[in-house]
């Protein structure tokens, strides 16, 4: 149990209005591309990397980010986690998080990919100052299977633990187990294949902004469910129940531009990829 | 013992006024969608309501909070107490469980003379801990000598009966179809409290998507006969 597939540290400082790495530390099968900058922010830009091109069997990965006070940093993936069949262990994916005072952090990982008997355990361990922003995305969507089942992992479960000055504001505990269940019926998956979820955390956050957001949103189809909901603290978060990452990321990328825009007077910038 | 469980029981009826008669808990919403209409979709919902929310969240609350108070470890009850509160990330349910868990604990007070009721309600008025029906009523069970195991059925029992009353006003059904479902449910409640004693702590908190988003879509339905 001790050794980690790969490990990854990272931790982010401003230097006169420049977000600029104090410590990058990576090791194994993760790692990041050098520092890009998208704009004139000084928020800093790092793409995750996973050289092995999937997650396997029994891998164990790490990471630790840490943003210093006034700091900007966004991270992303550089392209979706896969994770395939795991016969004897399940992947575990173990994140924690440091945010200081003024600091700002967007973590955007593109999709994961639960193939054919996958089973893959995440947790995120955030630790915010007052004062500090989030914002976090992530979404589920089942691989393809050779005979063409919707739901062929075995399980997926994603745990995020948020703290606020020391004490816990928001826990959120999912765990899809199609294995054990039918995922298709009412109050799980409802017969959509992707779940999405968004979590943004900022002092600025006020109940005019969240009817705004739902506005832009809201369904007029049905080709998406979604709620969205204030945290405990100032915060909100948004699920969304669709058929494709698509439709999911141009929902987020919508309510990320208004948030930016909203809050520091700026556009995300779009995250290039291929 | 019998007339100790008798005692439990007040708290579990469905006229016990703590408010649970004004919360959905998102069955509104499927009701609007006209998803759930009748008896076999109430069942159907209720029965996730029950496997994948409940038993995670409230129902392994209630095993936790009974095996800390038998250890008299205060700190864990005031820690599940904020996990309670802040894994229910729709505001609606958090804000509704949160006033039906004070409600209860200030009527048992009136009840029963108990320290750990006290102390509870102490730190609720200074705002060190947030209320929840489920601590209330361990708290009680554990008072009044019943067992983890039944404590922690009872406290299923009667929120299900209370969302079985709610059904029945708002799809609505017909009161022998109401104490159908409740007889049909007894099964399911004794094999979600075996579940229980079954579950680690890793698994506190599982929500299921499809109930969550429904209980954050009801804040956004204009027309409405519940609070959640």
């Amino acid at each position: 149990m001790a050794g980690w597939t790969g490990e990854l540290h990272l931790d982010v400082e401003n230097r006169r209005g420049k977000t600029v790495a104090k410590r990058v530390y990576f090791q194994g099968a993760l790692k990041v591309m050098r520092p890009i900058y998208h704009n004139n922010t000084g928020e800093v830009c790092y793409y995750i990397l996973n050289p092995g091109g999937g997650y396997l069997d029994g891998d164990r990965y790490r990471m630790n980010i840490k943003v210093e006070e006034q700091a900007r940093l966004t991270l992303t993936t550089q392209s979706a986690t896969k994770v395939y069949r795991t016969p004897e262990g399940h992947v575990y994916q173990e994140t924690e998080i440091f945010l200081k005072k003024g600091s700002i952090l967007e973590y955007i990982p593109d999709p994961l990919i639960a193939y054919q008997q996958a089973r893959y355990k995440q947790k995120n361990i955030i630790h915010m100052e007052k004062g500090a922003t989030l914002l976090y995305s992530d979404i589920i969507t089942p691989g393809w299977s050779p005979e063409g089942k919707r739901f062929s992992y075995d399980w997926v479960q994603l745990i995020n633990e948020i703290y606020l000055d020391q004490e816990l504001v928001a826990f959120d505990h999912i765990k899809l187990s199609p294995s054990l269940r039918n995922v298709e019926t009412i109050g799980s998956m409802e017969g959509f294949s992707h779940l999405g979820s968004l979590i943004v955390i900022g002092e600025q956050t006020t109940p005019e902004l969240l009817d705004r957001l739902y506005q832009a949103i809201k369904p007029l189809t049905n080709d998406y469910k979604v709620g969205l909901s204030q945290l405990a603290v100032k915060g909100f978060t948004v699920r969304i129940l669709a058929n494709s990452t698509q439709m999911i990321e141009s929902i987020f990328t919508n309510l990320h531009h208004m948030i930016s825009q909203e809050w520091f007077d700026t556009t995300p910038s779009f995250l290039r990829k291929y | 013992m019998l007339d100790r469980t008798l005692s439990l029981f007040q708290l579990c009826d469905s006229n016990f006024p703590t408010g649970a008669f004004s919360h959905s808990y998102g069955l509104e919403s499927y009701i609007q969608e006209e998803i759930v209409y009748n008896q076999e979709t109430f069942s159907e919902w209720l029965r996730v309501y029950l496997n994948e929310q409940l038993i995670y969240s409230d129902g392994l609350a209630t095993r936790l909070i009974y095996e800390a108070l038998e250890k008299g470890d205060m700190d864990k009850i005031w820690k599940m107490d904020r996990m309670l509160m802040v894994q229910n990330l729709p505001r609606e349910t958090r804000d509704g469980t949160q006033r039906m868990g004070e409600r209860m604990l200030n009527l048992v007070e009136s009840l029963y003379q108990n320290p750990v009721l006290s102390q509870y309600r102490e730190r609720i008025r200074h705002k060190q801990s947030f209320g929840h029906p489920a601590i209330v009523f361990t708290m009680v069970g554990y008072h009044l000598g019943v067992s983890q195991e039944n404590t922690t059925l009872y406290y299923l029992y009667s929120t299900v009966v209370n969302l079985v009353q709610n059904a029945v006003r708002a799809i609505p059904l017909g009161q022998t179809a109401g104490q159908k479902i409740i007889q049909e449910f007894q099964g399911d409640l004794a094999k979600a409290t075996q579940k229980i004693q079954m579950l680690n702590e890793e698994d506190f908190g599982i929500v299921s998507p499809g109930l969550e988003l429904a209980q954050m879509m009801h804040e956004r339905v204009n027309i409405r006969i519940f609070m959640s």
